[in-house]
């Protein structure tokens, strides 16, 4: 028996890297692989059971029998270095760093995290002979750093899942009654508050949509604070351009409402300048709206045919562009069809098929599959 | 249901973008006037200008000893309140330490920051307080740009005149200027010209954001490392199948001024051509340009012998100055 065991920073619940990680996992089981999920902290609801690193025996599981150690990069962490030191061979699952240079003015200590992370992946070269990415864009990067063996798995994600949730009556009524009174276009788009993601652009973005084309239009911007400063500032210039009944910052939402505001939602607008993979875009199509996104980093890899890409975030090529899918029926009826396809080529058969591909040529090339 | 070409779709946004920036839908400058509202928000670091990065290191550098105890829970904020009490010795003398390190370690790259300015001061890297002899090339330019994938950006565009020629020609046309007096007039003549330097704006686009990009003036002058640095961000924020055309006085054109105080001279048409195909350009078209502004003023009619000395002054700007400006024109392969 061969065990994968995961290492990463933190594993918590509602995070894209924590669901992969527990899918990863499910996955590895039913090729008859064990292995534990060890991470630097294990933040209560995460997804599967867990131990932190200061709790893990990794000599112990090394002893019990032949081990593989899977470590998720995301960030700057001290847990990197641990991986590092772990007996036995190894491979990194990459899922981007964010570029530090967007966050240092907001949230310099972030930035210097990022930094670090970035080192971290740099020196990992070393000691991970095998490194996974979920996307091309990703790991075009890991060929940078000068890893010899890469590989492209998706996100594990179920995208025949991602609108099974039934959205909250009571947000879909509100919402449908607030569509009602002033009429306009719906605006939507998910993520955390972070400068890199800018939703200052999608502000920029509305104000001259509805200066241009419809003058009822509202954003609706979903996702927690990740930078205090960042979610300020946005907060000040709604305020001085006056579109404080315009846009709503939704904040980290249960499932149910979120599913309200892809119900409601006209378009999904993306306007951020990095992406490693980009699950919301996914989401957005499963819920059948259609996509605008600036073609930044991994999002034209995983939008593919089914939305409109635009080559600058400027708010009235934006703005032109959501115009155009909100007024264009038969390109809505397409890019919602063209949606479900992407979903169906992203799904989980296709990734845990990549995964599952991946993982035997690892264990083949470290001698551990025929044990 | 038939299949939706998204790429002609995408043209007809940047058509409409167009057509409503030329109808006025979109005023000129709103982008830049949006940017600069956000800007007022944002925190001191986010240019990209030293000073204001310094002064974001210098505003940080002091480490606050009092850590907040808020929380949602009464009793844990009065826990928080009691440890932050007892521990306040020990935090504040670290907090002290960190603070005069991160306070000399902000106070050596501000010295350095000096001698730098003092280095640049020495090697004239900054722009030369003179106006170099401009030249009229809308006529190769314009036509060489037309239905270019995009915006196209003329940078360094002085009071517009191209701007509005390309505007004109149907273009979506912008500049950017750093004198700001030349840029204020631009914009009260209706175009969309903002003030900032040719380096600073192509380095702030992102990838493939523009369909075509006119350089001209500062390339005239600025040092050999800098015009290839601009060329490079040119190029970068092309989209495949866009133009970039470069505009010169040429090398016999620039006044005695330009030339003793500049740090760099206008190339010679030849080294553009060799500069444009090394960044993987294909050169679409190297064209002679006449117009060249007279660099020696005529003397004002009246003067005596103002017939003979204009008649000689014209021989010379023509004789000294004129003849070798020129446009190259290069497009970046799809």
């Amino acid at each position: 028996m061969v065990a994968v065991h995961q290492v990463l920073p933190v594993f918590a619940p509602r995070d894209a890297i924590g669901n992969h990680t527990a899918a990863v996992r499910r996955c590895l089981r039913s090729m008859g692989i064990g292995g534990e999920i060890i991470a630097g902290e294990v933040v209560p609801g995460a997804p599967d059971a867990a131990q932190t690193v200061r709790r893990a025996r990794p000599s112990r599981l090394a002893a019990e029998e032949p081990v593989l150690w899977l470590y998720h990069a995301s960030t700057g962490s001290p847990v990197a270095e641990w991986f590092a030191e772990l007996p036995g061979p190894k491979a990194i699952d990459y899922h981007n760093i964010t570029p530090a240079d967007a966050l240092e003015p907001w949230e310099p200590h972030v930035a210097v995290e990022l930094r670090h992370g970035r080192r971290q992946l740099a020196s990992l070269t070393g000691v991970a002979r095998w490194a996974l990415a979920d996307s091309a864009y990703n790991e075009a990067e890991l060929v940078a750093l000068g890893y010899e063996w890469t590989a492209v798995v998706p996100i594990l994600l179920d995208t025949a899942q991602l609108a099974a949730v039934e959205p909250d009556p009571t947000a879909v009524a509100e919402l449908k009654a607030r569509k009602a009174s002033t009429g306009g276009a719906d605006l939507l788009f998910v993520s955390r508050l972070l400068p890199h993601k800018r939703q200052d652009d999608l502000v920029k973005a509305l104000a001259a949509y509805r200066l241009g084309f419809d003058p009822a239009a509202r954003l609706t911007l979903v996702g927690g604070v990740g930078s205090a400063r960042y979610a300020d500032a946005l907060g000040d210039f709604v305020a001085d351009l006056g579109l404080q009944r315009a846009v709503t910052f939704a904040g980290s939402v249960p499932p149910a409402q979120l599913a309200a505001y892809f119900q409601l939602a006209d378009v999904y607008v993306s306007a951020s300048a990095h992406e490693g993979f980009g699950v919301p875009l996914l989401e957005a199509m499963a819920h059948d709206v259609p996509v605008v996104a600036y073609g930044s980093t991994a999002v034209p890899e995983t939008v593919g045919d089914a939305g409109v890409l635009v080559a600058s975030s400027s708010p009235e090529v934006l703005a032109a562009a959501v115009h155009r899918v909100v007024c264009d029926s038969a390109l809505r009826d397409s890019l919602v069809a063209r949606g479900r396809r992407r979903l169906q080529s992203l799904g989980l058969p296709v990734s845990t098929a990549a995964l599952r591909a991946a993982v035997t040529s690892i264990l083949d090339a470290a001698g551990l599959a025929a044990r | 249901m038939s299949e939706i070409d998204l790429s002609r779709i995408q043209d007809e946004i940047a058509e409409e973008v167009r057509r409503r920036r030329a109808a006025g839908d979109f005023p000129p400058g709103l982008e830049q006037e949006l940017d600069a509202m956000f800007a007022k928000y944002a925190p001191a670091g986010t240019s990209d200008d030293f000073d204001d990065v310094l002064a974001a290191a210098e505003a940080q550098s002091f480490i606050h000893a009092d850590v907040p105890t808020a929380s949602q829970r009464r009793p844990l904020a009065y826990v928080k309140r009691v440890l932050r009490k007892t521990m306040a010795w020990y935090v504040r003398f670290v907090a002290q330490q960190v603070t005069a390190f991160a306070g000399t370690v902000t106070r050596a790259v501000a010295l350095l920051g000096h001698r730098v300015e003092a280095l640049e001061r020495v090697t004239l890297v900054s722009r030369p307080p003179l106006v170099a002899p401009t030249v009229d090339a809308s006529a190769v330019v314009v036509p060489a740009l037309a239905g270019v994938p995009g915006r196209v950006l003329h940078a360094e565009c002085g009071t517009g005149a191209l701007v509005g020629a390309l505007a004109a020609a149907g273009a979506d046309a912008y500049g950017v200027e750093p004198v700001e007096a030349a840029a204020m007039e631009a914009a009260q003549a209706g175009l969309d010209v903002r003030a900032d330097t040719a380096m600073a704006h192509l380095g702030k686009l992102a990838p493939a954001a523009l369909g075509g990009v006119v350089l001209s003036g500062c390339v005239d002058w600025l040092a050999p490392g800098d015009v290839l640095a601009l060329v490079d961000l040119a190029v970068r924020a092309l989209a495949p199948g866009g133009v970039l055309a470069v505009t010169s006085v040429g090398p016999r054109a620039v006044s005695p001024v330009v030339a003793d105080l500049s740090p760099g001279r206008p190339f010679h048409a030849e080294t553009w051509r060799h500069v444009l195909s090394g960044h993987g350009l294909e050169i679409a078209q190297v064209a002679a340009l006449s117009g060249v502004a007279p660099v020696l003023a005529p003397v004002p009619a009246g003067t005596p012998g103002a017939d003979v000395l204009n008649a000689n002054i014209d021989r010379l700007n023509a004789e000294l100055f004129a003849g070798d400006a020129y446009a190259v024109v290069a497009r970046k392969p799809r």
